[in-house]
């Protein structure tokens, strides 16, 4: 009724309305159209769908009318229509030449080693925008909107995901104290020296208030993430220095936001009261804190929803990258420190979310991660330039260069006086090279420029001599410094990251030492740092992780998280590198007559596997692996689970490198009796569908037992596996290992010659491994049920 | 106070003493004397994993009770490090809070029977007492395992001193076995 004039051809009368409407904009087209004179009196369409309109009047009218004359045109087989696509065809544009800058950097090795990227970025962006300028169109600015909400929060969430939690909060005093009195001392301190500049600097200045000059100080003062990250990553240095730098660049924006809302908001009023200090100062606690509070609950929220996701584990990233945008979004509405939200927002939901979500989510997540972030930081960085090629420019010699002088002797002082201060707290001092490389770390950015676009030209009309002169810094410091600091830092001997993994050993002995001091904090009455963290740990075991984890995982302890995540890691490495017959270097040989004997295990007898059941297998496994290399495999969105083929390659995997595992733990280890209990492996295995952490449920009587009997004089692999052992073990009684799934098996036939090539790893592999693989590739009789067992045929 | 064997008794450490002396010894009445039951009633050391072990070091051998002295001693472990003692002559005894004694320190936790050895066995009880009761046997026995095999370099499948030392070579063990206290 009211809608259907919209959809029918239109009218004579309205066609003289809108001969000449343009394609794209739709407003215009309703208004010809609300006022329909021909149409029955009470049909004023309504809200008009207008998905169809604009495409109705941007092709060439296909009907002719009556009473107008016009020319016929042939139709049309092709046709250019780029406003159609023009933004995100533009925006595509921009993302696809940041990214092949990229690849050209690391093509030609020479240069990025010398000059960190983000300088080759802007030097890249001010030639496209030259370009473009030379071409005659308008280059894009950087608009602060673009900036804040879609290309600043993915590398604050990169940073904040992945922030290391241990030394941030050990040195969370010290980044504090950078972070807000740093920032403050920096904003007064320049602005004070800049309005006395201007006083003195001539015509030119002397209109510049204390408020705008604070104002501006407050801009340039703050320590940018972007660019320190950017320069930081390439340097590789200490933990201790990376994190303090980078952690002060964080939690500056609370201050940074306080301030420049303040002073913006007063440079308004014609007289500021002590209230409004008051306010202010108050302000900037609601600001900080309000920021993670609202990050805390949308962490809390996404932990408790990654809870549930176990069977849709496909959008299990995008959780966790929705909620933390909505803490993002919600704190910029409320003008509260949208980077504090969502740093506090990542580090909440993590330790959560990562128990619960699958192997392969976790990989998405950490890889989406690092790519938007690395494209921001790049497209970032090409904008800083075509900005300054676009930008209108008031070049003033005097602001300029002063400005630049007092940000540098600011920092300086600002450092110094304040590790001093800090070094009576910290049990590790920061030394003067600390000092040094903490200071001249100290870039700006990005998040200056943008916040001086936000200026407003009515209030602030020399907004430009500020957006030059904050140019001017970002470009010093990230060419000067950022080229500068890595010489500096090989020059001065700076320590730098080291790159091992933990080890077992330190996670245990670190927990062992937590324990003791909060121990003897406890005894002294003395309620420190180890006193409050084991207070918190015990609160989180015993309350938060039950809510917020699924399953059982939620009892697992930290330290047998961390053996897990240690052992898959091993497991995929291993997988990885081919792993065939690459026992790992660490064996060390043991010499097992120090080791008290125990007592033997009971030995679980079940029947072996017999010859034709296991040519069965290998052949079905031989003719479906094959075709897996000659299909197409199309992807299912909606399952991602059931594809049978990758998952039993997989398994395949696992299996045969935790059978080297298990010959290796035999051949060096005492052997515990074999006792199976439901791990946390396996649990998270069947929450979890992933192949990879996937083993059969234990049921101890009814899978099958592998026993390797070394000692065994029938069987002729003993003299390989006897010339592994060190010598004077050989009377060793046979003992079962016990395994992650408590698998065990008993090798009775002589070993055959015959070898599969799917399975023949190479030459240095031993028949035993390969009966052991062969046997172990038959899952039990007993099937998981969720997971099936593609290539067993039911019912054996 | 010339008890404890440092060579810079400032004033500071005094405080420090005091400060964390007086929640203790108000609950004494006999004097200077501290006894194991003393120790016990602190029920935050009850819910420690490692309490019982932790009282146990206050202790010298075989004896029931501890003076101002031994206790001092003790705790002297646990001082920060500080820079000049740092360039300080290396004639003189090790200080108590050097990384070395810290680290001799909590080795002689892991070690009950005294042996220079941490073995599987002494291992896996420290496991046990801070993985809980949730672990199955030989779960903790592979990581002990594992673990033995990473330190272990002698091949006696136990972790000697020697062996202790290196492996935390990498953690900041001045920071983290040092309370600090009012300066």
């Amino acid at each position: 009724t009211a809608h259907s004039p919209s959809l029918r051809p239109p009218s004579p009368a309205l066609c003289h309305q809108h001969p000449q409407l343009p394609s794209s904009p739709l407003p215009p087209l309703r208004a010809p159209l609300a006022h329909p004179e021909s149409r029955s009196p009470h049909a004023v369409p309504g809200p008009i769908p207008s998905v169809p309109l604009p495409s109705l009047h941007s092709r060439p009218h296909p009907f002719p009318l009556p009473g107008h004359a016009k020319p016929r045109k042939a139709f049309p087989v092709i046709g250019i229509d780029y406003k159609h696509v023009r933004i995100p065809f533009e925006i595509s544009l921009w993302i696809l030449l940041a990214c092949l800058m990229k690849l050209g950097f690391h093509v030609i090795p020479s240069v990025s080693s010398i000059v960190p990227e983000s300088c080759l970025l802007i030097v890249v962006g001010l030639l496209v925008g030259g370009l473009i300028k030379g071409v005659g169109e308008k280059p894009p600015i950087l608009k602060s909107d673009i900036f804040f909400l879609f290309l600043l929060p993915p590398i604050i969430l990169d940073a904040g995901y992945f922030l290391p939690l241990r030394p941030f909060t050990e040195n969370l005093g010290t980044i504090l104290i950078f972070a807000v009195v740093g920032t403050l001392w920096n904003a007064f301190f320049l602005g004070g020296l800049m309005y006395a500049v201007c006083q003195l600097g001539g015509p030119g200045l002397n209109h510049i208030g204390l408020l705008a000059n604070l104002l501006f100080g407050s801009i340039i003062s703050a320590v940018d993430p972007v660019a320190v990250l950017a320069v930081f990553e390439e340097i590789h240095i200490n933990e201790l220095l990376h994190i303090l730098v980078f952690g002060e660049s964080l939690l500056n924006d609370a201050v940074t936001v306080v301030l420049y809302h303040l002073f913006e908001e007063f440079a308004s009023f014609e007289q500021v009261t002590i209230l409004d200090i008051i306010l202010g100062f108050l302000s900037f606690f609601v600001v900080s804190l309000g920021g993670v509070l609202v990050g805390v609950i949308y962490g809390v929220i996404a932990a408790f929803t990654s809870r549930f996701t176990s069977h849709i584990r496909v959008i299990e990233p995008l959780f966790v990258f929705l909620y933390s945008y909505m803490a993002y979004l919600s704190a910029e509405l409320f003008h509260l420190s949208g980077i504090m939200a969502l740093i506090a927002a990542g580090v909440v939901m993590r330790p959560y979310v990562e128990a619960n979500i699958s192997h392969k989510s976790h990989t998405t997540i950490k890889y989406f991660l690092k790519m938007w972030s690395s494209v921001s930081e790049t497209l970032i960085f090409i904008f800083l330039g075509v900005s300054t090629v676009a930008g209108h420019h008031y070049w003033n010699w005097t602001f300029v260069i002063s400005t630049l002088f007092f940000c540098l002797i600011a920092r300086v002082l600002g450092v110094l006086v304040l590790t001093w201060f800090i070094n009576k707290f910290r049990i590790v001092k920061l030394t003067p090279k600390d000092q040094f490389i903490i200071a001249y770390g100290g870039l700006r950015g990005a998040i200056a420029f943008s916040l001086g676009y936000l200026l407003d030209y009515h209030h602030f009309d020399m907004r430009d001599m500020f957006l030059t002169a904050i140019i001017t810094v970002i470009f010093f410091t990230v060419f000067v410094q950022g080229m500068t600091i890595r010489p500096l830092v090989d020059l001065l001997a700076v320590k730098k990251k080291q790159e091992t993994k933990r080890s077992i050993n330190e996670e245990i002995h670190t927990q062992f030492l937590d324990h003791l001091l909060t121990g003897i904090e406890d005894i002294c009455g003395h309620y420190g740092h180890h006193h409050w963290k084991d207070k918190l740990n015990r609160f989180n075991k015993k309350y938060v992780k039950k809510c917020l984890i699924a399953g059982e995982r939620s009892k697992e302890p930290q330290l047998i998280a961390f053996y897990h995540k240690m052992e898959m890691k091993q497991a995929i490495e291993l997988v990885e590198s081919g792993g065939i017959g690459k026992i790992p270097s660490a064996v060390s040989t043991v010499s097992i007559q120090n080791i008290n004997p125990q007592t033997l295990p009971l030995e679980r007898v079940l029947p072996a596997l017999s010859k034709d059941k296991e040519e069965e297998i290998r052949k079905i496994l031989r003719t479906n692996l094959q075709k897996t290399r000659q299909r197409l495999r199309s992807y299912n969105r909606h399952t991602l689970v059931a594809d049978p083929y990758e998952e039993a390659w997989n398994q395949m995997l696992l299996r045969r490198q935790k059978a080297r595992q298990l010959e290796q733990k035999m051949n060096n280890y005492l052997t515990v009796p074999a006792h199976r209990v439901d791990s946390p492996t396996m649990s998270r295995a069947r929450i979890g569908s992933d192949p990879l952490a996937y083993e059969p449920k234990e049921d101890s009587e009814n899978l099958p037992i592998i026993t390797i009997d070394p000692a065994s004089p029938q069987s002729p692999e003993s003299a390989e596996l006897t010339s592994e052992e060190p010598k004077g073990c050989s009377g060793l009684p046979p003992s079962p290992e016990e395994d992650e799934e408590g698998l065990v098996m008993r090798v009775k036939e002589p070993s055959s010659p015959g070898t599969d090539d799917v399975f023949t790893p190479g030459n240095s592999d031993s028949p035993s491994n390969q009966r052991m693989l062969r046997c172990l590739s038959d899952p039990g009789p007993r099937p998981e049920p969720e997971e099936g067992e593609p290539f067993i045929p039911k019912g054996q | 106070m010339a008890l404890l064997d440092q060579k810079n008794n400032n004033v500071s450490i005094t405080v420090f003493i005091l400060c964390c002396v007086h929640t203790i010894m108000t609950r004494k009445e006999n004097g200077w004397q501290e006894h194991r039951e003393d120790f016990q009633r602190i029920p935050e050391l009850a819910i420690n994993p490692l309490g019982d072990r932790i009282i146990n070091a206050f202790f010298p051998e075989g004896e029931d009770q501890v003076n101002f002295r031994g206790f001092m001693r003790t705790l002297a472990h646990f001082r920060p490090i500080e820079d000049n003692e740092k360039s300080k002559d290396q004639n003189g005894p090790e200080p108590l809070n050097s990384r070395s004694n810290k680290l001799h320190f909590a080795f002689r936790l892991y070690d009950l029977d005294k042996d220079d050895k941490i073995s599987r066995d002494e291992l896996l009880q420290v496991l046990r007492m801070m993985v809980g009761v949730n672990i199955s046997d030989e779960q903790l026995g592979s990581i002990a395992d594992r673990t033995i095999q990473e330190a272990d370099q002698d091949g006696d499948s136990a972790i000697s001193f020697a062996e202790f030392v290196k492996v935390l070579e990498k953690v900041d063990v001045e920071q983290k076995m040092s309370i600090r206290f009012l300066h």
